[in-house]
């Protein structure tokens, strides 16, 4: 082996040393601290936050400190430096190394001369002198590490909500106050769906009525006595694996939990939440209405809501008829779905009225209604708005000016002339901007309205030619036009049309039945020629025809219009009746004022608040029990200042400043809003 | 009755059909008594768009199909009754924005006082009594498609510092609520209570 090549070697083990030393720093200097937050932890406690932290700053710091060693032992990246430094350490070498080293072709006599001197021990002694600081000193760290309770360990590798009863206390067992850490497990009912959650040192608990809350703290539960809103709870604190636990029902009201060991005590809230009924809206029929002639269907639309899942919903219906002192009901349950647990369902269908056999003075109501999965406090079932359909009498001299049902459903799908031709004008304006194709396609959609459009139109017209319902391919057999083909009526609606300006005025031969639908036969006429440019993709055409089709629509309209003329019916109103004040003529109406403050319960809490907050001096923890159970008074009948307590009792119990955090309650607490009613009319409804 | 009493004034104008709808007042008046304390007179009455007695009233309202032309004299009486404070409420009872109607008593107020313009739907009108959060309430003849087929989703007005002075609807509230107020228990939402905000809003604002 050369001079060159057992430098190489030598530079080779250092390197080594240099990058185990680096890994040993790291490794133990991350060990030492977890081993110190855990002996910290241990004997003290340390906060989930702080427990955080510790494992990424280990790491971290590890990485720091790794690299810190990696750059103190950097020379040996140089061969010359690593030759630099054997001479210095072995003087007999007499620079030969780095004369060997510098030498452009080697030389015997120096091959000679360092073959001579052997340094192998002094790499040997580097290599201890680097590598034995950081293995005493990382397994010093594991030894410690290792020797702590085996929960304290978990606590700072995995800190987790709860794990505070994995902390093996270093206080002598019989003192220790059981009820100190707490935890609790929050499970909500099954049906929900939803994971359990839990929360250190609770001192308010949020949750699901029906579901299950958990306590458990540490040591066995002998002495232990809880109760809730001051009844003593079914289940008694039972013993598991060297902890104690307490399962609560949770309670449909507010209520404060209170536990006992010896001379401790402990208060919490119990805050629950009720599942939300089912939110049902009904959209269709979407108002009351009257409808002189019962046929038909129904159309039923509703949406339902819930916050945790829905069962089922469906319609509802409620037929009553008679009148005076006799009524017969029947009813029914429609369309019914099965939700499968989704949170909203569209629910649509129909109410065959032909099938309700209705008469006169019948009433319909409808209704949807929904039913959520709770089958612990449950289920909820929620339900819209009532809608009631109303068949007059003729008697009910005032129904015939209500048809407030909405068109059936083939009148529904055509739209108006208005509407086509705003529709035709739009297409017209962006058909420079669409492709011929596209231009095309909306064009035949609107002129397959038109044609719908025309074909109503139609039929009006020939069944008013023919005496009875017709079609435009149907004719009629009629006196009136029995000679009369569709082609024929077609003529004769294009001689009206092209007869003089005047489209209602009788004139010519033409006959009065031709006369008086001319309007309607120019309409029938022109919306022929609208829907044939349509057809071909022509709207700019099709305008003309079908303006001239509106306007004779208006013509027919304005013609036959009958408006109510003469004396108008005069209907007193009986003001008191309405006001329901009683029909005494000498008994006025009670006038109403403004009501006086309802109670003084504001008044009241404040002055519990104001005892707490003087009693904060003197007995602190009693201070905060009065805090609590105020707030467990106020969870139902003032939100606003439960809310407000909830941090300013988390302050005081973790002896922070809860100055703010009181000041505010104290403000809600005391609220004294005064209504001002300054209206001519204030106070009076 | 006293002087106080709140008397509803339907307006008669010598052209169209002024008397459309006359169970408007009625109901109106119904409806009054029914929400509020005012104190109501028990029916309503006619008054010439041309009478001095037009002043005697707070708020009137008009209405019908036909052309609407006012005569000179109603002209000025309607505008002596706008420039004392009197509040005048158009309804186009055709519902339709290119009816007669519509055109002609547009212009004719445009003519008399000025030319309505868009009345935003979070105006106090619309919470003078009850709230109203998406303007004025739709109608069934809006909703089922018929006169010009369009849900109308504002009023109109003419403001006079700060005031509406004539208001001015397309909904056909005429047709809303022309309907014997004894039949008012038959429907599960009174679709009248937007009168009250009108009047209140007559009377306060």
């Amino acid at each position: 082996m050369t001079a060159l090549e057992r430098l190489a070697s030598a530079r080779a083990t250092l390197r080594a040393a240099v990058a185990l030393r680096a890994l040993f720093w790291g490794a133990a200097i991350a060990l030492a601290l977890l081993a110190i937050a855990g002996t910290i932890d241990w004997l003290v406690g340390a906060p989930r936050a702080l427990r955080m932290i510790v494992a990424p700053a280990a790491v971290a710091l590890a990485v720091i400190v790794a690299a810190l060693a990696l750059y103190r032992g950097r020379r040996v990246r140089s061969t010359a430096a690593v030759a630099l430094w054997l001479e210095e350490r072995v003087p007999a070498l007499r620079y030969a190394l780095v004369s060997a080293l510098d030498a452009p072709v080697s030389s015997p006599a120096l091959e000679r001369e360092i073959a001579a001197v052997q340094w192998s021990s002094v790499i040997r002694r580097a290599l201890g002198d680097a590598l034995l600081p950081p293995l005493l000193v990382l397994a010093a760290a594991a030894t410690l590490l290792f020797a702590l309770p085996a929960g304290v360990r978990a606590r700072i590798s995995e800190p987790r909500a709860g794990d505070a009863l994995l902390r093996a206390s270093s206080a002598p067992a019989e003192p220790r106050n059981r009820l100190s850490p707490l935890v609790a497990e929050v499970i909500p009912p099954p049906y929900t769906g939803e994971k359990k959650s839990t929360i250190d040192e609770p001192s308010s608990i949020g949750a699901l009525t029906g579901g299950h809350i958990i306590l458990r703290g540490q040591g066995d539960a002998s002495g232990i006595i809880a109760t809730v809103a001051g009844a003593a709870v079914s289940s008694l604190p039972r013993d598991s694996a060297n902890t104690w636990h307490l399962d609560i029902v949770v309670p449909a009201k507010p209520a404060a939990v209170e536990l006992r060991d010896r001379r401790y005590s402990r208060s919490l809230i119990l805050a629950p939440h009720a599942d939300s009924l089912p939110v049902v809206t009904l959209d269709s029929p979407a108002r009351d209405t009257v409808m002189r002639t019962p046929k038909g269907a129904l159309t039923l639309g509703a949406n339902a809501t819930d916050d945790y899942g829905l069962d089922a919903v469906w319609f509802e219906y409620i037929v009553s008829s008679g009148e005076g002192e006799t009524f017969t009901f029947k009813s029914g349950m429609i369309h019914r779905v099965d939700a499968g647990n989704a949170h909203a369902v569209k629910l649509t269908g129909s109410l065959d009225l032909d099938s309700l056999q209705l008469k006169p003075g019948d009433l319909v109501h409808v209704r949807a209604v929904a039913r959520d999965r709770n089958n612990v406090t449950g289920p909820g079932i929620g339900v819209s708005e009532t809608r009631t359909i109303r068949v007059p009498r003729a008697s009910e001299y005032d129904s015939i000016a209500l048809e407030g049902a909405p068109p059936p459903d083939v009148d529904s799908s055509q739209l108006s002339q208005r509407m086509l031709i705003i529709l035709a004008e739009k297409l017209q304006a962006r058909r420079a901007k669409l492709p011929r194709a596209d231009v095309v396609k909306e064009s035949q959609a609107i002129g397959s309205d038109e044609a719908r459009l025309r074909q109503h139109v139609g039929e009006v017209v020939f069944s008013r030619l023919g005496g009875q319902q017709g079609t435009e391919d149907a004719g009629s057999n009629s006196a009136g036009s029995a000679h009369m083909t569709p082609d024929q009526l077609l003529a004769a609606a294009n001689a009206a049309t092209q007869g003089s300006a005047g489209a209602t005025d009788f004139g010519g031969d033409e006959t009065p039945v031709v006369a008086v639908n001319r309007p309607l036969l120019e309409a029938y006429n022109a919306m022929w020629d609208a829907s044939r440019s349509l057809e071909v993709g022509e709207p700019g055409a099709a305008l003309p025809p079908m303006r001239i089709a509106l306007a004779a629509i208006r013509r027919a309209r304005d013609a036959e219009r009958l408006y109510l003329r003469g004396k108008a019916p005069v209907v007193i109103v009986d003001v008191s009746k309405v006001r329901l004040v009683g029909k005494r003529d000498d008994a006025a109406s009670s006038p109403r004022f403004a009501r006086a403050a309802l109670d003084s319960s504001f008044e009241r809490r404040a002055a519990r608040f104001d005892a707490a907050i003087n009693a904060l001096g003197t007995n602190p923890a009693a201070a905060i029990d009065s805090l609590l159970a105020l707030r467990v008074d106020a969870l139902e009948s003032a939100p606003q200042l439960a809310a407000a307590l909830a941090p300013a009792i988390d302050a005081l119990r973790a002896h922070r400043d809860a100055t703010d955090a009181l000041v505010r309650a104290r403000r809600i607490a005391a609220d004294t809003t005064v209504v001002r009613i300054d209206s001519p009319w204030g106070g009076a409804w | 009755m006293s002087s106080s009493t709140f008397t509803f004034a339907t307006a008669q104008y010598d052209s169209g059909d002024w008397d459309s709808a006359p169970l408007v007042p009625p109901n109106i008046i119904d409806t009054i008594a029914r929400y509020t304390e005012i104190e109501v007179s028990p029916t309503g009455v006619i008054v010439a768009l041309s009478s001095p007695d037009l002043l005697r009233y707070p708020l009137v309202y008009l209405t019908g199909h036909l052309p609407v032309r006012f005569s000179d004299a109603e002209r000025k009486q309607l505008r002596e009754f706008l420039d004392r404070g009197g509040m005048l409420f158009v309804d186009d009872h055709n519902h339709d924005i290119d009816g007669v109607f519509h055109k002609t008593a547009t212009e004719e107020i445009t003519r008399t006082i000025g030319e309505p313009k868009l009345l935003p739907n979070k105006h106090p009108l619309y919470s003078a009594f009850f709230k109203f959060t998406d303007g004025p309430p739709t109608t069934s003849h809006e909703l089922n498609g018929w006169g010009d087929n369009l849900v109308h989703k504002n009023l109109f007005a003419v403001m006079r510092e700060g005031r509406i002075s004539v208001l001015y609807s397309s909904k056909d509230y005429s047709s809303e609520w022309g309907y014997h107020p004894d039949s008012k228990r038959f429907q599960s939402v009174d679709n009248t209570k937007f009168a009250v905000n009108i009047v209140v809003y007559a009377l306060t604002a």
